[in-house]
């Protein structure tokens, strides 16, 4: 979706680097055999952690070898299929196309061309995934239409915007009946959604300001050209630390028997290192450099 | 009950002192303080008790089978803990004890409902109690600015300054305590990093 969950590269250890490349690989291979090709296009950062967090409960995968479109001389490494993978590809899938379908909305006629493309040419995929998972699919349709109620009549609240996005990542949760595992990964899901949202309006802050549109620090805070006063955002970075902290401790009482390494490190290390880029404005620079 | 050795997470063959260090650093990352107002305190709890009982469990297995007596126990008597219930503030107004009761149900919206009826009465603890909602909830812009305003009201209030100061980050949970945290240590790092940035590129570059 967005891609501000993933780890800090500098401080994984080689085994939890060769173990997230394989769940992106292995997500997005799941991707083309479920959904085909142009469905791979939606695998993402996000729902990798989303994976690797929701195998807690899991024992080690098979790794196997795959080919790979994008780079067809070679081999990769990637897990191998099972259920938690087929659950998220179907998430990831229902949850890029409603995106597509928001920068639709969000863009004029020409400009959103390409992504009424790109949705023409997965709406059979959506509507498979749909069918695969109604449960989820009704509350994405319930919380977006939440959180455009509240874009609507320009919401001054940062908590109850976040809710509506927070509260359809938590339902993620629900791929575990018992409540030993549903409750803490509802929390460390509420405040990863919580800490995405306001991380990406942070950072389209300047863009919306310009375009007039709604953005829910700008009714929060009062920003000077697209930008928050120094206290304005050090105050919302506490507030989101104190959401990394929440996830932390939920992701505590979580068993992840063999990702704990690498989750700790997305949790503690990855997701405070790009709060602090996106402040400086860093964080798309940054990103085009290690592509 | 699962193997003792099994909740701690360590081997048969490991020393007392090796035990003793992962049941410390076991016991302060589940220690109630970083669950207050949490909505997942119950597990959490639970958890503290496996460990305790794992621990006591294995010292005296080990004290029973040789003579060297290790102190089992160390945060044995935490049990006592949770006895007295989350808030220590009694309320003097009736309704506001029964918002409390129901926030500790984790019923935040009856106890919501129950706060807008008692609208004429905004004290400090009505303002409090929002923040506590809130902050189960999981809002913590809502949480901090009502606990401010509860504080403001009454500034010597021991239960709303440790509210403020939590979610200020005061008090700083378990957190990178234990996790390989941030280092400044600059030289190390960049050595480290270097290496693993050439491996990176040795890696992504070709085919694996």
């Amino acid at each position: 979706m967005f891609g501000y969950i993933r780890p800090q590269r500098e401080e994984l250890k080689i085994k939890d680097y060769e173990l997230y490349r394989a769940a992106y690989c292995g997500l997005c291979r799941r991707l083309g055999k479920r959904y085909g090709l142009p469905a791979r296009f939606f695998v993402n950062y996000d729902m990798t952690f989303l994976w690797l967090l929701l195998s807690c409960g899991q024992s080690q995968p098979q790794r196997g070898r795959c080919f790979c479109p994008a780079n067809p001389l070679c081999r990769k490494d990637c897990v191998e299929n099972g259920d938690v993978m087929d659950y998220v590809a179907d998430v990831c899938v229902i949850l890029s196309w409603y995106k597509l379908r928001d920068n639709i909305a969000d863009e004029p006629f020409f400009k959103g061309l390409p992504y009424r493309l790109a949705c023409a040419v997965t709406g059979g995929a959506f509507k498979k995934a749909k069918r695969r998972q109604p449960e989820f699919d009704s509350a994405a349709v319930r919380q977006l239409k939440k959180l455009a109620l509240l874009e609507k009549e320009q919401c001054a609240s940062i908590d109850r915007t976040a809710d509506a996005f927070a509260g359809l990542l938590s339902c993620c949760a629900g791929f575990y009946e018992a409540p030993e595992y549903r409750r803490p990964l509802q929390q460390v899901l509420y405040h990863v959604g919580r800490f995405l949202y306001l991380t990406d309006a942070l950072d389209d802050l300047e863009k919306d300001c310009k375009k007039n549109q709604y953005n829910p620090l700008r009714f929060r805070f009062a920003p000077q050209n697209g930008r928050l006063t120094e206290e304005d955002q050090q105050y919302l970075i506490n507030s989101l630390e104190n959401s990394v902290t929440l996830s932390g401790a939920a992701f505590a009482l979580l068993p992840a028997r063999f990702a704990r390494s690498l989750l700790e490190n997305i949790l503690y290390l990855g997701m405070p290192a790009t709060l602090k880029l996106v402040c400086t404005g860093q964080f798309h620079k940054q990103k085009k450099m290690r592509k | 009950m699962r193997d003792p050795y099994e909740v701690l997470g360590v081997s048969q063959n490991a020393s007392d002192e090796e035990i003793k260090k992962i049941y410390r650093d076991l016991a302060r990352k589940y220690h109630p303080d970083n669950y207050q107002d949490n909505p997942l305190a119950d597990l959490a709890q639970e958890k503290m008790k496996e460990i305790n009982e794992a621990y006591d469990t294995i010292m005296k297995s080990r004290s029973g089978s040789r003579s060297g007596d290790t102190g089992a126990g160390g945060y044995g008597a935490q049990g006592g803990y949770y006895g007295q219930s989350a808030y220590s503030g009694a309320s003097s107004d009736p309704a506001f004890s029964q918002v409390r009761s129901y926030i500790n149900a984790g019923r935040l919206d009856e106890a919501e409902r129950m706060l807008n009826a008692n609208i004429s009465n905004r004290s400090a603890e009505w303002y409090f109690l929002r923040g506590e909602i809130a902050y189960r909830r999981g809002w913590i812009d809502e949480a901090r600015q009502n606990y401010q305003i509860a504080c403001n009201m009454a500034p010597n209030n021991m239960e709303y300054q440790r509210a403020l100061s939590v979610v200020r980050g005061g008090s700083t949970p378990y957190r990178q305590a234990d996790y390989g945290a941030q280092s400044d240590m600059d030289t190390a790092c960049d050595i480290c990093n270097t290496l693993l940035c050439l491996n990176c590129l040795c890696n992504s570059g070709g085919c694996r």
